[in-house]
């Protein structure tokens, strides 16, 4: 049986069980890389040169990891799902870059995504990418639509339940899990409702993270983060704050940012890598837009390889000791 | 009203000369000064590129002068420049500044958005009006290219160092002066012959560079700390395929009638790189691969942060064809006697490389 390479980075957070039933439906077998460790970042910021940005190096490491593990290592070039909305350049150059940065890796199997081009391009594409299993269109459409299926179903998952990408993937695909969803379940009322806004492969992948998440619900605290709003409420979001959407993953961050510093939200923390091209000008515009209507508190955490565990947990008490205090002289006012 | 408009390199000259035609009040700001970083750097957000740290301080400096108008390029499909005009709109009201910007859609809507654009600042004069004053614009921009492009092979060769240039300021601020054609004509030529018969050292053939990189960058010296000039003192003549009038010729002209200047270049990095990713970093990777059976050496341009480039850089290393290449990252940081170290000792090595190859011959 075919094996074929998912590298858990960056885009696996989005479109993991999409992609896993396609393949599965043509008979391949998919293999995902192990969770991040320190020596897979590294590995991967070894091969680039050091600009480049964290996500990317991250995802360099896995592809790493997986090398003599499959047959075929999986890197859509995806430009565009939206119409006029464009991705990074990063993600448009992944599967050339990791060619000419890993040239031991396995094949590189890539596909071309852009809704601008036209239905009939992406069928094509979509075939193009099929003709690896099979050679019977039909088998390949199948695929594609169980593969499209798995997708919206994953999402009402997230959405529905309010789980993250992790949990809704390990629910799906129904490993037994070994702690119970921790997720807003606190008996005792939550001390104060965090929001965290960011693309979620900085927020769940939980060593460049610093395991942000668990350490908020440790304190006591209810997160909410950008899945658990629905595509309507993001998309109202965005067109308040910038009139249209210009990146393809801007409503993780602006969209979510701007909704959350409205409503639900006693802080908002946003997250986002050092580097980072469309990040650097959306989290701004949270930020400012956060100046202006004073009513939430915002933070922003830039992540680097450098970043120190103590250094991110000292600055989250502090935003936190705020947010406390803030809602208790609330309350006092109120008496 | 009174309009201002960012700079890049002297790309001012020809939209002065358009909109003195149709009587619009065009303020220009200082050229690209330490002022106009400072203010950038101090008002941008920190992970931003140089190109938007400039075009910002540029526009702080045209409401300054009392500029209620403010054109901006964007674009969808581009890199971060489609969301320069926005963030930077916000930031000019922050600092309490009462203007109106216009985002002019270049990648889309090529010739007929500028046009547009013109017609309505022009207070919509006639078309006739709007397309003889654009012409005469392009004519100056034109001229600009061809007495640089001369510049480029005098700078490497000249007895004294420092005439190329001097005389190039001379003409940049005649052509600017010029009202008509025939003028216009005569002062290219003028220079273009004084350029020629600048005293020159003949006996070795310079080293040749080719210049690539980022689009704004490369062509605007204040960013590179003028990288063109300092190769030619150290006798390397400069290559660049990157030029405003190319660049207008064929977005704004040809490409909407299917003329590509750049599908050359694009097979060239096909093995590499197989899709556009935005920017100029297909571009980059391309002009590698085609110059370096020819030039002696290549210096890639790229603002710090640049998301196309820095896949360009990953990418270029790893390819076939070789030649060496000295990247240079453009930010506030990069200072002249950390980048005239680094083009010393990249000449170095390709003039040793050069009397080895030489040698063995």
């Amino acid at each position: 049986m075919i094996k074929i390479g998912i590298p858990r980075a960056l885009l696996y957070y989005q479109y993991y069980p999409m992609w896993q039933t396609f393949f599965h439906e043509l008979g391949a077998e998919v293999v995902v890389s192990p969770p991040t460790t320190e020596t897979v970042l590294s590995s991967g910021s070894s091969r680039v040169v050091a600009e480049t940005c964290l996500p990317v190096k991250l995802f360099l490491g896995h592809v790493l990891s997986l090398i003599e593990k499959c047959d075929y290592i999986f890197i859509p070039a995806i430009r565009s799902v939206q119409s006029k909305v464009y991705n990074c350049s990063k993600f448009l150059g992944l599967p050339d870059m990791t060619k000419a940065v890993i040239p031991e890796s396995p094949p590189i199997l890539d596909i071309d995504i852009d809704i601008n081009k036209g239905k009939r391009k992406l069928y094509q594409a979509i075939y193009q990418l099929g003709r690896h299993f099979t050679w019977n269109p039909s088998k390949v459409r199948r695929a594609s639509i169980a593969a499209w299926q798995a997708h919206l179903n994953y999402r009402q998952v997230m959405s529905d339940s309010g789980l993250t990408p992790p949990q809704a993937i390990e629910e799906i695909s129904g490993t037994p899990k070994p702690e119970p969803k921790t997720h807003s379940s606190n008996p005792t009322s939550p001390q104060a409702t965090v929001a965290i806004i960011g693309h979620p492969y900085l927020l769940y992948d939980e060593h460049i993270s610093y395991r942000l998440i668990h350490r908020l619900e440790q304190a006591h605290n209810r997160v909410l983060t950008p899945e658990m709003l629905t595509t309507q409420e993001l998309e109202s979001a965005i067109a308040r704050l910038v009139g249209r959407a210009y990146w393809t993953y801007e409503e993780e961050v602006v969209g979510a940012g701007e909704h959350y510093l409205k409503s639900g939200a006693d802080g908002i923390i946003g997250i986002m890598a050092f580097g980072c091209g469309p990040d650097s000008l959306m989290m701004d515009m949270v930020r400012r837009q956060a100046a202006r209507l004073r009513t939430t508190p915002f933070m922003s955490l830039t992540l680097d390889e450098h970043t120190a565990e103590a250094g991110v947990v000292t600055r989250l008490e502090a935003f936190l000791d705020m947010i406390y205090r803030k809602k208790r002289k609330q309350v006092e006012i109120c008496v | 009203m009174r309009v201002g408009m960012p700079h890049m390199g002297n790309v001012y000259i020809p939209f002065k000369a358009l909109f003195q035609r149709l009587n619009v009040d065009l303020v220009i700001p200082p050229v690209n000064n330490q002022r106009t970083l400072s203010l950038g750097v101090r008002y941008s957000p920190e992970g931003l590129c140089i190109p938007f740290k400039l075009t910002l301080g540029n526009l702080i400096e045209a409401t300054e002068l009392g500029a209620d108008t403010l054109i901006m390029p964007a674009g969808y499909g581009t890199c971060r420049l489609g969301y320069y005009a926005k963030t930077q709109e916000q930031i000019l009201r922050e600092l309490g500044h009462n203007f109106e910007m216009i985002q002019v859609g270049i990648s889309e809507q090529k010739l007929f958005g500028i046009l547009g654009m013109i017609k309505r600042l022009s207070n919509n004069a006639s078309w006739y009006k709007i397309i003889s004053a654009f012409r005469f614009g392009i004519a100056k921009l034109n001229a600009l290219d061809r007495i640089e492009q001369v510049v480029h092979k005098v700078r490497p060769l000249e007895r004294i160092k420092g005439t190329a240039n001097r005389l190039f300021v001379k003409a940049v601020k005649a052509i600017d002066e010029v009202d008509d054609y025939s003028t216009l004509k005569k002062v290219q030529r003028d220079y273009i012959d004084q350029l020629n018969q600048v005293p020159k050292d003949t006996e070795t053939p310079p080293l040749i560079v080719g210049i690539t990189g980022e689009f704004y960058v490369v062509l605007e010296p204040f960013s590179n700390l003028d990288v063109e000039s300092e190769l030619g003192k150290l006798g390397v003549e400069v290559r660049r395929t990157t030029f405003v009038s190319e660049w207008t010729k064929f977005s704004l002209f040809l490409n909407p009638l299917g003329m590509d200047e750049k599908d050359r270049i694009h097979k060239a990095a096909q093995p590499y790189l197989k899709r556009d990713i935005g920017g100029d970093g297909w571009e980059s990777v391309g002009e590698k691969v085609l110059h370096a059976k020819k030039y002696d050496g290549l210096v890639h341009l790229a603002p710090f942060t640049c998301m196309p480039e820095i896949i360009a850089q990953n990418i270029m290393t790893s390819t076939k064809e070789t030649i060496p290449v000295l990247t240079i990252l453009c930010d506030e940081q990069l200072a002249k006697p950390g980048m005239l170290t680094r083009l010393e000792a990249f000449v170095d090595l390709l003039e040793r490389k050069r009397r080895i190859s030489n040698n063995n011959r």
